[in-house]
């Protein structure tokens, strides 16, 4: 039983970051309709520039992760986003070329880091208990630092027009140019937006337990789970549906082993789209409706 | 020679899995990132049938096609309700659980042990054992495959995928159900992979999880999309480039370590400037959509 509330505990903060991660991948496929694998390397880059900017204390760090994710994810908008959409590429050719991105940066990272696990945290976490349940410092980090920036998040997008413009964006792009918003200028903002996102949720992890170049599409394939589990056009869903990823990998780490995490997220993932293949937090609308 | 040789039998096996994936990418239009699974999934069928039940050859070639079949078979009910999008993560979900199957089931396939002193095949009381010997195999086999799916491509069950691929709804307006024909394609496709499967587990005599990992699915995808898919000249362009590619930075003199991530960089700028330039490969008819 102590076992069970822990773990479901963990589960918890882990969901905290999954639902970053989320957040930052819909974004921009809610948006720009792009699968954004690259996202994988603005994950892995966060980690590795807190990593170096470290050297000079832990802030030094943050600022230089936050910042190397954010010109990442501006660069592969920017140079190859960008092109191809103005070439009129279609989406899966897109997609084909934000892997070879993906592939491109992660093994440069490794090129000049080497493929181990790298730690930025020497030394072990304080440690508080609550009754019988044990809580690192980091994961309480965690819990509140991803809490925040989901609220940030949600009333943000509630005042500003931001989301109905990323909204709009997704359903018809050409709309939003025959209104004469600036809509490259639009898409460099949910970029920047969707590199804080992820780098926030990279480094929180890569403090805790350490980075290693390959962690980044694994991460960013959950919260693309995350977001068609949830359905891809509500934004609560996403959360909730990352929340409910790491609940459940945390409760088969109760009955199974962690070594199954993977395979537990995408036959969770492809038992979902079976019944529900629009998400399961999608309501169903008439067709005269879409 | 030998080496020569080695690169041949290498670059027959990929033939077959390229040619069998192109039936799905190709012909279907549907980018599926598992190929790499039924390949895993005919190796270690193979392996297992043979190395536990001293299975003969051919029948054990038979019951790996028709396993992993099956397999394939029933990853194409939930995921070909989808297309774009879903359809490559539902496929993508797939390879990642028969990885770690295939790494984590300890009792069944030794994880990452791997499974060492698979015996050569025996064909009629002919033991295939010296590598020429292996590459003729090969070679016959690889006809085999190649006639069959030639067949397959221009019969009118090929070019109903391809109708299908060009604009489903005009298609299935004509009585061509997307459903039944992309669900046989993907069955023939992912069974044809395991014969590969069952080749490589023979002629390497050892095989480990680590062979059939999500990037060996993003590298057989590439290597279609590199020489060109819908069609019966591309696969084998791009397979004599991705595996000629690899060997020729060998002799730049490269560190192990270095070398595999200098050859990932230049297949990611390959697929960029790919993409950018010529989505359709070198020789294809086909862009992905």
């Amino acid at each position: 039983m102590r076992l069970l509330i822990q773990l479901s505990i963990n589960g918890l903060i882990t969901g905290g970051l999954y639902s970053l991660i989320a957040l930052s991948f819909g974004l921009v496929y809610r948006s720009t309709r792009i699968f954004h694998l690259a996202l994988g390397a603005v994950y892995t880059t966060a980690a590795y520039g807190m990593y170096v900017g470290t050297n000079w204390g832990i802030w030094a760090g943050i600022i230089s992760g936050l910042v190397s994710a954010v010109i990442l994810s501006l660069l592969v908008e920017w140079f190859i986003y960008q092109p191809f959409v103005k070439k009129g590429s279609s989406l899966g050719v897109i997609l084909i070329a934000s892997l070879g991105v993906y592939i491109i940066v992660v093994n440069l990272i490794a090129l000049l880091f080497g493929n181990e696990v790298k730690m930025i945290s020497s030394g072990i976490e304080p440690s508080f208990s609550l009754e019988f349940i044990i809580l690192t410092r980091i994961q309480i980090i965690q819990f509140i630092v991803s809490i925040i920036v989901i609220l940030i998040i949600w009333s943000g997008l509630k005042k500003s027009k931001f989301l109905k413009v990323v909204w709009a964006m997704g359903d018809e792009p050409q709309l939003l140019e025959v209104l004469g918003l600036p809509i490259f200028r639009i898409r460099s903002l949910i970029f920047i937006l969707s590199g804080l996102l992820v780098a926030t949720a990279s480094m929180l992890s890569a403090y805790d337990i350490g980075i290693d170049p390959h962690q980044g599409l694994s991460a960013i394939l959950l919260g693309a789970v995350a977001v068609l589990v949830g359905g891809i056009d509500n934004l609560w869903g996403w959360i909730i549906a990352a929340f409910l990823i790491s609940e459940i990998q945390s409760l088969a780490m109760w009955k199974f082993s962690a070594k199954w995490n993977d395979a537990i997220t995408f036959f969770l993932l492809i038992f979902a789209l079976l019944f529900k293949p629009k998400g399961l937090f999608t309501s169903e609308r008439r067709v005269e409706e879409r | 020679m030998n080496y020569v040789l080695h690169l041949c039998i290498m670059i027959g096996i990929y033939l077959i899995l390229v040619y069998s994936l192109n039936l799905v990418l190709g012909f279907c239009g549907l980018l599926s990132l598992c190929h790499a699974a039924f390949y895993g999934i005919g190796a270690y069928t193979y392996t297992l049938l043979v190395m536990n039940y001293e299975i003969p050859f051919l029948l054990a070639l038979f019951l790996t096609v028709c396993i992993t079949g099956i397999f394939a078979f029933l990853i194409s009910i939930p995921g070909l309700k989808f297309r774009g999008d879903p359809f490559v993560l539902v496929t993508l979900g797939f390879q990642i659980i028969i990885f770690s199957v295939l790494y984590n089931w300890i009792s069944l396939t030794r994880g990452p042990y791997g499974i060492p002193g698979i015996p050569r095949p025996e064909i009629f009381g002919l033991k295939i054992d010296s590598i020429y010997e292996y590459f003729c195999f090969v070679l016959c086999v690889l006809v085999v495959v190649l006639v069959f799916l030639g067949i397959l491509y221009r019969s009118p069950f090929g070019l109903a995928l391809k109708s299908l691929r060009e604009d489903e709804k005009a298609a299935e307006s004509l009585g061509k159900s997307a459903y039944h024909h992309f669900l046989w394609a993907f069955t023939i496709g992912g069974a044809i992979a395991g014969i590969a499967g069952a080749l490589y587990a023979s002629y390497i005599t050892y095989i480990d999880p680590t062979s059939f990992t999500l990037d060996e699915s993003i590298f057989q995808v590439v290597i279609l999309l590199v020489g060109g898919a819908g069609n019966l000249i591309g696969p084998t362009l791009g397979t004599i480039f991705m595996i000629l590619l690899p060997e020729s930075l060998r002799f730049l003199g490269l560190p192990d370590t270095v070398a595999a991530n200098v050859r990932q960089i230049i297949y990611g700028g390959i697929l960029i400037l790919l993409m950018y330039f010529r989505p359709q490969g070198i020789k294809g008819d086909f862009k992905i959509r």
